[in-house]
């Protein structure tokens, strides 16, 4: 049932934005909750590779003093990866296009993981 | 992670050759060894003491670790040399770790052990040059066997403290190391 709620939530995100991939929400340890990716992807991999690199940058703005983190974006030649804490124990990761519109992308993905953090 | 002693002394086994006819040959010939071991203790820590590298780990501790060491020395002789006995040489392995010993301290102090053990037994079976040559075999196969014990568990072990500074380092739970690990099996 929750699962159910989480992957609509992450459909609405998709469909936000074409900018947008895919999405998925993880446990603080890297286990997938519900994801919304495609088929191209493994779900254990993008779970626990999230989740590592959020608990890195975590550790990386404590260590530089910038304070609580907010969101870790990697971008590469093929896009964005933005991964975001949806409350204290769930990642949000999503997936961008590499031309994507970030400031809107940032605010669909923190209300998605407003909506999300509450559902949990 | 559990270690299988089992499969860990086959495989020590089946690299230093120590057969079942070589720790007979342990065993007899320690009826005359035995009593000869406390001077190959005491030359032992005497040449460890002189190399100031070695020095540092040592110092205040040497009496208790004769004691050991001796045991340790008659144990060669005595056998059994089964899981028990890996079991144990790991576990020293694993206290070699803890002192932050360096690695290669283990290998230096095997050589000096067998230098001055190939000693003890020319001296002690020199007339009998068959009993001699198995009883050096024999030797060579065990503190071969014991060694690589020893480095087994010293990897495995400095692994283990690389991984926990990893994870204090990086912020990750053990959990999550886990999982990411077993995503990229």
């Amino acid at each position: 049932m929750r699962s159910d709620m989480l992957t609509s939530i992450l459909t609405d995100l998709n469909g936000s934005s074409a900018d947008i991939e895919a999405s998925g929400v993880i446990s603080t340890d890297g286990l997938m909750m519900a994801a919304v990716l495609p088929a191209s992807l493994d779900e254990d991999r993008v779970g626990a590779m999230s989740a590592a690199m959020l608990s890195l940058g975590d550790r990386t703005a404590q260590e530089l003093a910038r304070g609580d983190l907010e969101q870790v974006l990697i971008k590469g030649e093929s896009g964005y990866v933005l991964m975001t804490y949806a409350g204290k124990e769930a990642v949000l990761t999503t997936l961008a296009k590499p031309n994507a519109k970030l400031g809107l992308i940032f605010l669909d993905v923190k209300r998605a993981a407003a909506n999300i953090a509450e559902l949990l | 992670m559990a270690q299988d002693f089992e499969k860990l002394t086959r495989y020590a086994k089946s690299f230093s050759g120590l057969t079942p006819e070589l720790e007979s040959s342990l065993i007899e010939a320690g009826a005359e060894i035995k009593p000869k071991l406390s001077g190959i203790t005491e030359n032992f820590y005497e040449h460890l003491l002189s190399i100031p590298e070695a020095k540092t780990f040592l110092e205040d501790r040497v009496e208790a670790l004769k004691t050991t060491h001796r045991l340790w020395l008659e144990g060669l002789f005595t056998g059994p040399y089964d899981t028990t006995y890996t079991e144990h040489m790991y576990k020293v392995g694993d206290v070699h770790v803890r002192v932050n010993l360096p690695v290669e301290f283990m290998a230096g102090a095997m050589t000096l052990i067998n230098n001055r053990l190939i000693e003890l037994v020319v001296e002690t079976f020199g007339d009998n040059k068959e009993r001699c040559a198995q009883t050096l075999v024999a030797i060579s196969a065990i503190t071969g066997m014991s060694l690589m014990i020893m480095q087994q568990s010293y990897q495995e072990a400095s692994l283990a403290e690389e991984l926990e500074k990893f994870l204090k380092i990086s912020g990750m739970s053990r959990t999550l190391f886990t999982n990411l690990a077993a995503a990229y099996k």
